[in-house]
């Protein structure tokens, strides 16, 4: 059994054109139970359409969505939270009847349904607005009336696409409780979003697609190792000629501090601005311990303040991929 | 879940937001005030026509032997004559109201009866009437004293007027009308057929309507994509049709029984020489048949597009599919009943419905003639069944500009 619940959500090689674009291109990724998957990706990679596939509500050319091993049916589909990245509810219907409405659609009794829509309006900060008509309700309202509806029949798998967008801090808080919550549950949550910060905390593995391909799948930690670390000396001395010593060293070479992310290029010690302590080298992969080489060279000239791995964001790790993009088109 | 579960949640809500919106709920008493307005108005028409009115004129004693001369021209305009003899002073009170001032009610009504008054002498008569506009009390009058002139001059002649006017009747050809109205004709049968066929016409308009901007109205929301993440599109389809057409087969029932109501308290029911039972069953019936064809088709269509402006142009045809069957029934039903061409078109399935309760209205339909067109009917509902829903499943998830008909009835991938 335990095999069974860890398979979780299988999106096995999903090819979708529409004409002659190709939407989705080998897709493939999974998410496990109890596992929050960030699905990131430019505009118009496939995110959207792979989401869609998974529901449903489009049908791929070829692949499969898999479910605890088995391809997904309607009977699974009901058990799924979805939210549309095209916002959709009846703007005419009052708040309370359209998810009680939904929540049954899924399957929910009418008390069971009627107690659920009360429980997540309330939890969502839209408790007070179920008789209103949805129409007469905010954008940012609206958006969490439409996070109800997702999770008022306690789904069994979660699927939103930009759940994030247009949400205040408040309820971007409540929304990634709520997420980590399913997950500890037991839910496979899959969500996209270009606020790749939130995703870069709330996530356990996030996967980068591009022109419709899983380019990148993994922890946030195992995205950022890299084939060449880099390492950051913040230094206390003649700068200029450390710089130029770890210049002549073999199986490394000095970067530009541009090509780092901005809170990079300072010494967190000395705060932002601080940037003309720090040097910035790159390990080739040709020697193997040649960082400690380094930092036995930087000792010796100077005080050492801080000696660390550049990690790199995933909003880098995003650029990176999307460029390459740009180069391949 | 199932299909039957999914049908009837969509159905109930359907119902809900279709009977309890503002709009439909006016809309629905502007017709039933139309429909008992105008049964109360006919109500109003028929008593008019149905009592001969009565005209009280006064002669002075020296006018007496006018009597009889206002008697035969009352008695041609088809008016029942009181004749009385009064003083012209008498009368003139009575005219102008003189008479009446200062009395009790009741004294007031037991005054006589007066509209005209005639006096005066031979060569220069004398005519008071109430109310100049009155256009009888001119023709009666003016009539009775030329015939007397003409009576007299004719005497002083040696003459008889009566033989002269006995030949003058005899001369007089007698026309046979052959052009009639559709509505003489007929008779209320014609009316009564007039009103179904308007009835159905109205509703099965306002439900495809409504079918329409239902499935517009869900894809342009984009509900649609959450509601087709848990039920078939067929399920939402159907759930769909079945609830607005619950609605209409309610407006069908509420508004003919309001209309076969207003009849029978009016007391007018004798004066319509059919069934009105039986017409308003085979109402309900052909609405049933046409809602479902319509729906199908109109939901079909409707799919086709993602804006609310979109749907006239979309659903063009098919509003054509039902106001020229409306148009035949109205024009060609009457003017023809029995014809090779209505006979033939009256069991297509689109044209029964509005031609067959005309025929069936307007004289006999054989039985087997009404059982084929409802057999054609209901055997032509499987396939558009079908068409709909192959049109409806491609077409409801296409967003953007309007999807072509081909490209809708390609097979689902």
């Amino acid at each position: 059994m335990t095999i069974v619940a860890t398979l979780g959500l299988e999106v096995d090689a999903l090819n979708k054109s529409y004409g002659a674009v190709r939407a989705l291109n080998d897709c493939s990724f999974d998410v496990k139970q109890g596992e929050v998957f960030g699905f990131v990706g430019s505009n118009g990679a496939g995110k959207t359409t792979a989401m869609r596939i998974m529901l449903g509500v489009l049908a791929a050319d070829s692949g499969e969505v898999r479910w605890q091993g088995r391809p997904i049916d309607a009977e699974v589909r009901s058990r799924v939270g979805y939210m549309p990245e095209e916002r959709g509810l009846y703007p005419k219907m009052k708040v309370g009847e359209q998810l009680i409405y939904l929540a049954r659609l899924h399957g929910m009794s009418r008390e069971d349904a009627v107690a659920a829509v009360d429980r997540w309006t309330d939890r969502l900060g839209v408790g007070a607005r179920r008789g209103d008509a949805v129409m007469k309700l905010s954008l940012g309202n609206q958006q969490r009336v439409q996070l109800a509806a997702a999770l008022a029949h306690n789904p069994a798998i979660l699927v939103l696409d930009e759940p994030f967008s247009g949400l205040d801090p408040v309820a971007v808080d409540v929304m990634s409780a709520v997420l980590r919550e399913k997950a500890d549950a037991g839910v496979p949550v899959v969500f996209s979003s270009h606020q790749l910060d939130l995703v870069e905390r709330i996530c356990d593995r996030v996967g980068i697609i591009r022109s419709g391909h899983m380019e990148a799948i993994g922890t946030v930690d195992e995205l950022r190792v890299t084939e060449h670390p880099q390492w950051r000396i913040a230094f206390g001395g003649d700068v200029a000629a450390l710089r130029t010593w770890i210049g002549t060293v073999k199986g490394v070479r000095t970067l530009s501090l541009d090509a780092l992310p901005a809170d990079e290029r300072g010494s967190r010690a000395a705060g932002a601005g601080a940037s003309d302590d720090t040097v910035v080298f790159e390990d080739d992969g040709t020697r193997p311990g040649v960082e400690q080489e380094v930092l036995k060279g930087a000792v010796a000239r100077g005080t050492v303040r801080e000696y660390s791995l550049v990690r790199p964001s995933l909003a880098d790790l995003f650029r990176d991929i999307v460029s390459a993009e740009g180069v391949a088109a | 879940m199932n299909a039957a579960r999914a049908i009837r949640l969509v159905f109930a809500r359907e119902l809900k937001a279709r009977m309890l919106t503002k709009a439909n709920i006016i809309s629905l008493a502007i017709m039933l005030t139309l429909i008992v307005g105008g049964t109360i108005t006919a109500a109003i028409i028929k008593d008019r026509s149905d009592t001969v009115p009565t005209v009280h004129i006064a002669l002075d004693a020296a006018s007496a032997d006018l009597g009889p001369y206002l008697s035969t021209t009352a008695k041609q305009a088809g008016i029942d004559l009181a004749l009385t003899t009064m003083t012209q002073a008498d009368a003139r009170a009575l005219l102008d109201g003189t008479a009446a001032k200062g009395l009790t009610k009741d004294a007031k009504a037991a005054l006589p009866k007066l509209e005209a008054f005639v006096g005066g002498t031979d060569a220069s008569p004398v005519v008071i009437v109430g109310n100049p506009n009155d256009g009888r009390l001119h023709g009666i009058i003016s009539g009775a004293l030329q015939t007397r002139a003409l009576d007299t001059a004719v005497t002083a002649m040696g003459g008889n007027l009566s033989s002269i006017t006995a030949a003058l009747a005899q001369a007089e050809p007698a026309f046979e009308a052959i052009g009639k109205t559709d509505a003489q004709k007929y008779g209320p049968a014609y009316g009564v057929a007039m009103v179904a066929t308007i009835l159905l016409l109205v509703t099965l308009i306002t439900s495809a309507q409504m079918i329409a901007m239902g499935v517009v109205e869900e894809k342009s929301s984009r509900v649609v994509e959450i509601l087709l993440a848990t039920i078939r599109p067929t399920q939402l389809l159907a759930g769909k049709i079945l609830g607005v057409g619950a609605y209409g087969l309610f407006q069908v029932v509420f508004l003919g029984a309001a209309a076969v109501g207003s009849l029978v308290a009016l007391g007018l029911v004798a004066s319509v020489p059919i069934n009105l039972g039986w017409t308003l069953a085979l109402l309900i019936m052909w609405f049933i048949l046409g809602f479902t064809i319509f729906a199908l088709l109109f939901g079909a269509f409707a799919s086709l597009v993602s804006r609310q402006e979109d749907i006239g142009s979309v659903t063009m045809p098919l509003t054509l599919l039902v106001v020229g069957p409306y148009y035949l029934a109205v024009f060609l039903v009457p003017a023809q009943p029995d014809s090779t061409l209505v006979r033939i078109l009256s069991d297509i399935p689109v044209f029964a419905p509005f031609m067959m309760p005309m025929r069936s209205a307007l004289g006999t339909v054989p039985v087997w003639e009404m059982g084929m067109a409802i057999a054609l009917a209901v055997a032509t509902i499987p396939a558009v069944v079908w068409v709909a829903a192959r049109m409806y499943q491609r077409g409801v998830l296409h967003m953007g500009g309007r999807m072509k008909f081909r490209e809708a009835l390609k097979k689902v991938s």
